[in-house]
């Protein structure tokens, strides 16, 4: 039984740990913090180069730009000095872009892929091409920036890109039975039309919601009970606090895009089927004949592994590659483990390819 | 508990509870997967939302028209009327960045053939062209 004075003792500590956090539950972590300058906006979305750290005799003379989803900000790329995939691609002589998508207004509700894939990126591209000196490029997109890649690098494959990196791709939606996301918004129960006709932009707080209740006990108790379990470890604590600042930035995603998602991927697997159209044109995925490099994470359960497995045959690359790494979709890359995998294999893979 | 040193350790009050609060979570964990993983939570959760998308309709409507009317009698731009404007913006960034685009192109090629033409005559001074690439809004900004 416990004792009066040890019950007094320990309520500084516990007082501590709350206050602890309530402060990392109300405040926001600084993320994002490798320096970088503007070269280029239009609309919404912005191209960033990051100031290189390696002599230029020494750089890798293929310019890398990242590309991220519509959805949730590419400060995941950057989470943190120290565990930050720009601040380690920087550090080995890339010279890095990245493009910010920013967040969707209601003009923008008409947005679709076709207006990513061929007007901001192209754009975005010729921009980086111009200032980093090189005809040449590496593209790297994750999750649905996959996606506009591997539209982008299909119809536009004159444009100078000579890699293609792509993580966590969700680009085959044939096996349904793994798909979550699927069976919640099949035509029999999610009327996309009747959401967009009432928001016109995706709001953020319902893909937020999509993504968590995936896991719901994980994402809405056990997280929180972990970060109490280790509020003593400054690491930890540390880690958790700018992975949940980037979590809770949320946004709406382009109607249009969202449209495009739902109809012509999730239910009907166009990309995959050859059917795709993108401005009155289908994308043919032969015409993509980049240097391929996919990244799976075998825990992914957003974008599971079956999703982003089947695309090396059906592409025109003759140098491709699959590398499969335990994590999940966004562990792969801002992961306690991710500087001890999936960074050097990218950097390893990309730098052989990019003199 | 004390310490054999005589001072107290600090008590977590949850100590005691924190192996059976994880199993249960574990569990839980499993059951919420899988119902959420089901045909019957799809079912429900579209409806759902379906029908507060339609129930919410008719007040959506009224109030959008009624916001319309009085925005009017005020002379204030509407919603739509902004974003109308908002889109003649983006295509007029779009064009100006196409511009942008060429007038790289033309100095390239301008400081390409003008290497040597420039050791026979003196440089010719392009401040206007300086000053404007300066003042683009796509300059280059460190943040």
């Amino acid at each position: 039984m416990m004792q009066t004075e040890e019950l007094s003792a320990s309520w500084p500590v516990f007082d501590e740990k709350l206050k602890t956090f309530h402060r990392l539950l109300t405040t926001k972590a600084a993320i994002g913090q490798t320096p970088k300058e503007l070269v280029w906006t239009l609309n919404k979305a912005k191209l960033y180069r990051y100031i290189p750290v390696v002599a230029p005799e020494a750089r890798h003379r293929v310019p890398l730009l990242l590309i991220f989803a519509l959805m949730n900000r590419p400060t995941i790329m950057d989470l943190r000095p120290g565990h930050s995939f720009v601040e380690y691609m920087v550090g080995k002589g890339y010279d890095v872009f990245l493009l910010d998508w920013g967040t969707p207004g209601p003009e923008d509700k008409d947005l679709k892929f076709d207006d990513y894939a061929l007007d901001y990126m192209p754009r975005a591209i010729r921009k980086m091409q111009m200032v980093s000196g090189s005809s040449e490029f590496s593209l790297l997109g994750w999750c649905i920036g996959a996606i506009l890649t591997t539209i982008y690098a299909s119809m536009r494959p004159q444009d100078g890109l000579r890699n293609l990196l792509l993580l966590t791709a969700p680009l085959d939606f044939s096996d349904r039975q793994q798909l979550t996301f699927a069976r919640w918004t099949d035509e029999r129960y999610f009327d996309v039309d009747q959401l967009l006709a009432t928001f016109g932009n995706m709001p953020g707080e319902m893909i937020d919601y999509g993504s968590k209740a995936l896991k719901p006990v994980e994402n809405y108790v056990t997280n929180y009970i972990r970060l109490w379990d280790n509020l003593d470890n400054p690491r930890a604590v540390e880690s958790w606090h700018a992975m949940h600042t980037w979590v809770k930035d949320i946004f709406p995603m382009a109607g249009g895009a969202y449209r495009q998602l739902i109809v012509d991927l999730y239910r009907n697997n166009r990309l995959m089927k050859g059917e795709l159209k993108i401005r009155g044109e289908l994308v043919d995925l032969k015409r993509l004949r980049a240097n391929l490099l996919t990244v799976i994470a075998e825990g992914d359960h957003l974008t599971p592994p079956c999703q982003s497995e089947t695309i090396l045959p059906q592409v025109g690359s003759t140098d491709a590659e699959i590398y499969r790494v335990r994590g999940g979709h966004i562990g792969i890359m801002a992961g306690s483990g991710a500087h001890k995998q999936t960074w050097p294999h990218i950097d390893g893979w990309l730098g052989a390819r990019s003199h | 508990m004390a310490a054999d040193n005589g001072t107290s350790a600090p008590v977590d009050p949850f100590e005691s509870f924190r192996a059976l609060r994880d199993v249960y979570l574990e569990n839980m964990s499993k059951v919420m997967i899988n119902a959420v993983n089901s045909e019957e939570y799809a079912q429900v959760t579209g409806a759902m939302l379906n029908s507060s998308l339609t129930l919410s309709a008719p007040f959506r409507e009224a109030l959008d028209k009624a916001m319309l009317a009085a925005l009017q009698q005020l002379s204030i731009p509407s919603r739509q009327q902004v974003v109308n404007l908002a889109e003649q913006l983006t295509n007029l960034e779009m064009r100006l960045d196409d511009m942008d685009a060429k007038l790289d192109r033309i100095a390239a090629l301008f400081s390409a053939t003008r290497s040597p033409v420039a050791e026979a005559s003196p440089p010719v001074s392009r401040p206007s062209a300086a000053a404007a690439k300066s003042s683009r809004r796509a300059g280059a900004r460190k943040v």
